[in-house]
């Protein structure tokens, strides 16, 4: 039987809507809006007083939990974008392609500035490229260097650099000068968010879980969408205290828990709802997913990073700029799922292998061996497209899911 | 030759051989400290060990170089260098380590840097590529025992300067017609193995041959593109069809010998002038403005009338571009072919015969009609 819907899910519907209203409200009095990547910290446009933030990726994924994903994807087809290339750009250059009209929300104002970066992905850059062609707007790229250690003092210094670059380009384009103290004020909301939604995270660690990772999923979203405001504060704050309650209260998500999942990739947008349901059927709960527990950390690290008040937020958001998995290498990556799989008693991993994110994928089939050596527990690899419901074979999932879930059975059989 | 004998020989002539990731690495530099660097492009064969390690879904290049890297059963590497070409390439030293550790090979010394993937307008990171290149240096001299000095360095350059020109000769005896394409892919693949000196070697003795000029059949002019050559047999596909092969965009070819700094201050400032200013590559993120007018004025100065976008699987910096291209090519007139080639594909060529074939007419048919001659 499905929960009724918490009171953090309907403020999430209310401050994304909200924020999405917003942009088009500030687009249509004149400010510049700013199409940024997920990780570009959008901070840096709280300090100016006409600019908006948006990101395709976060519209991009909605589309894709709404079901339009593979229509918008098949309009991007016929233009020439290749069927192999990922997902959220087909989806995005399909909607722009569109006329902008297909969409759960009402889209996207009309951008003036790109900004991309390539930690996640470089074909984020090559997606931005594409608008920059098409509407001849500026792109403003940020280049992060990969990392396989911590991050070297170097590479930190030279973001900042662009970070300073950037806030010069936007300064130029709207003729106003970059407030340093609201810039201040809105990193510190961001790091108050991000200490509550460590918070909410922190609920898996009972049994049964507080929470799945689809939950996490659907409320990364402000994240994106409302960084450095008091109003993400105010959600996660709402989100972590309604979900302690609610353990408190002995109201769990999947109370007769018997099997404690992590979930390896994006997360599959198309599948939210079918998938929590049948895996809930089968005792089954993904309780947590590095894609979300990265949030707030650093590069191999899924722990809190503290912001500090003695530091410039400059350096705070260049030191996270590798936090999301993506732009760290396999030990690191081995380090921050250990850490996850001791912390929460995860029973068995599902890596899914995610053609349209090579970046994310490329690395699982050893790090699926290193985790089964180092942990003694099951683990599985299935293949998805996290927005392109054409390129996932359910029954083909479920059947390696079921798999799993035997795997572990028979192993505490023989315990 | 096969690329593993290229290898072979700078083996057994004593020195440390690196095995470079491609697209662009800094082979200069490598070659002035006594190393003997090979980018691992263009390699053939089938992969089996590397397919435990990488799903199929990532490009031919990045599963055969790390099938050759995994597998080196006769230890034909002392070192591994890597920037960041691609994400796939990113992700891969610590898989190649996993893979060598799993058939008892030694690890592998692993160098890198990271070229700056911002355009000069809008960043100036050449200091911080400056900073790389010393690193590197100091990495190899410590790893190796070797030192560096400019007047190698000068040296190794002048040296890579002669092959790039080479290059840039029999790609016009192949516009020319007084070489087949197929001939022309071939030896620069061959060459990409050699140790420099017997590259030049190679390329003069093919310039030798290849300097009459032929006389062809009536046949359309055209520009190939991608980042790897077609496979042989789909290069002479292309010959056999009578296409003329009058400029390239492959990242191999073209854009790896097409520029090179003519003057700098030291090997830093030889390499930041490397990396900003040259040839535009789907990968060299910042250049991809820049890319479109290079291409159009290829086209043009050229006299091409079509193109053959020869479409490496899974690489999707190749494949977002593709679209827009194709829109400016055709504006200008300009027929556009777009081949798609995955490992698989390689040994069927002939799927590809009808195809080339069709294309060849429909340029033949469209000259023929431009000069009244139907």
């Amino acid at each position: 039987m499905a929960r009724e819907k918490t009171n953090a899910g309907t403020h999430l519907t209310q401050l994304i809507v909200g924020s999405y209203m917003d942009a088009f409200k500030k687009w249509k009095e004149g400010a510049l809006v700013v199409w940024g990547a997920i990780v570009i910290p959008a901070e840096i446009f709280r300090g100016f007083e006409n600019v908006v933030y948006c990101v395709p990726e976060t519209h991009a994924a909605l589309c894709a939990a709404k079901n339009v994903g593979p229509e918008l994807c098949q309009r991007a087809e016929a233009l020439g974008y290749s069927m192999d290339l990922c997902s959220y750009p087909r989806i995005d250059i399909g909607w722009v392609s569109g006329g902008r009209k297909i969409s759960p929300t009402s889209g996207l104002p009309k951008p003036g500035l790109l900004v991309s970066d390539n930690n996640d992905c470089s074909l984020l850059t090559k997606w931005f490229d594409v608008h920059h062609r098409n509407m001849n707007i500026p792109h403003f790229m940020v280049d992060v260097p990969f990392c396989y250690g911590p991050q070297e003092e170097k590479d930190l210094e030279y973001i900042v650099e662009q970070f300073r670059d950037l806030i010069s380009l936007v300064e130029k384009m709207t003729g106003q000068t970059f407030n340093i103290d609201r810039f201040f004020k809105a990193s510190i909301q961001t790091a108050l968010a991000m200490g509550e939604w460590k918070r909410f995270l922190e609920c898996a660690k009972n049994r049964p879980s507080g929470i799945t990772a689809f939950d996490s999923f659907a409320q990364m979203a402000p994240f994106f969408t409302s960084r450095g405001t008091p109003e993400m504060v105010e959600h996660y704050r709402i989100l972590a205290d309604e979900t302690e309650e609610r353990v408190k209260e002995g109201d769990f998500p999947v109370p007769d828990e018997k099997y404690r999942l992590l979930w390896d990739n994006i997360a599959p947008w198309h599948q939210m709802s079918r998938m929590s349901t049948r895996l809930m059927e089968l005792g089954a709960n993904i309780i947590a997913a590095p894609y979300t527990l990265c949030i707030g950390g650093l590069e191999g690290s899924f722990e809190l990073f503290q912001f500090s008040l003695d530091k410039d937020p400059l350096w705070y958001m260049a030191r996270t700029q590798n936090m999301s998995v993506c732009p760290y290498g396999l030990d690191l990556r081995t380090d921050a799922m250990s850490w996850a799989i001791e912390e929460l008693g995860i029973d068995g991993v599902i890596f899914a292998s995610n053609r349209s994110c090579k970046v994310f994928s490329v690395m699982q089939m050893d790090q699926q061996r290193r985790i089964s050596e180092k942990f003694d527990i099951p683990t599985v690899m299935i293949e998805m497209d996290h927005a392109d419901a054409r390129k996932f074979s359910e029954e083909s999932a479920y059947m390696r899911l079921e798999a799993l879930l035997e795997n572990i059975e028979s192993r505490r059989a023989a315990a | 030759m096969k690329p593993l004998d290229g290898i072979r020989r700078s083996k057994e002539a004593g020195k440390p051989v690196i095995g470079c990731f491609p697209l662009y690495p800094p082979l200069e530099l490598l070659h002035s400290m006594g190393l003997a660097p090979v980018v691992l492009w263009g390699l053939r064969g089938p992969v089996h060990d590397a397919d435990r390690h990488i799903q199929n879904f990532a490009c031919s290049v990045a599963r055969r170089l790390a099938q050759v890297v995994i597998d080196d059963a006769e230890g034909l590497f002392d070192g591994i260098f890597f920037y960041n070409g691609c994400d796939t390439l990113r992700n891969l030293p610590e898989i190649l380590q996993e893979g060598r550790e799993e058939l008892g090979r030694d690890a592998l010394p692993v160098f890198r840097v990271h070229v700056p993937m911002v355009p000069a307008e809008q960043t100036d990171a050449s200091a911080y590529l400056r900073n790389e290149m010393q690193n590197l240096i100091v990495c190899l001299e410590s790893a190796y025992g070797l030192s560096f000095s400019e007047e190698s360095f000068a040296e190794s350059v002048a040296l890579y300067g002669s092959a790039r020109a080479l290059c840039l000769q029999l790609e016009e005896a192949v516009a020319r017609g007084g070489m087949a394409f197929s001939d022309f892919c071939d030896t620069l693949m061959s060459a990409n193995f050699l140790p420099v000196e017997e590259q030049i070697e190679l390329l003069e003795s093919k310039i030798a041959v290849a300097g009459e000029e032929r006389a062809l059949e009536p046949s359309s002019r055209v520009v190939v593109s991608g980042i790897l050559p077609p496979p042989p047999a789909i290069c002479k596909l292309i010959d056999d069809a009578g296409l003329t092969v009058v400029g390239n965009d492959v990242a191999a070819f073209h854009r790896s010998y097409a520029r090179a700094p003519q003057e700098w201050s030291d090997v830093n400032d030889y390499y930041v002038r490397f990396y900003r200013d040259h040839f535009p590559c789907t990968t060299l993120l910042y250049s991809s403005d820049a890319r479109f007018k290079a291409l159009t004025s290829m086209v043009e100065a050229s006299g091409a009338d079509g193109f053959v976008f020869i479409g490496e699987k899974f690489c999707e910096y190749e494949y977002f571009e593709l679209p827009h291209l194709e829109e400016k090519l055709k504006e200008k007139g300009v027929s556009v072919l777009p081949l798609e080639i995955s490992i698989e594909d390689e040994s069927t060529a002939e799927t590809y015969r009808t195809r080339i074939e069709a294309f060849a007419e429909v340029l033949a048919g469209a000259e023929a009609t431009v000069s009244g001659t139907s």
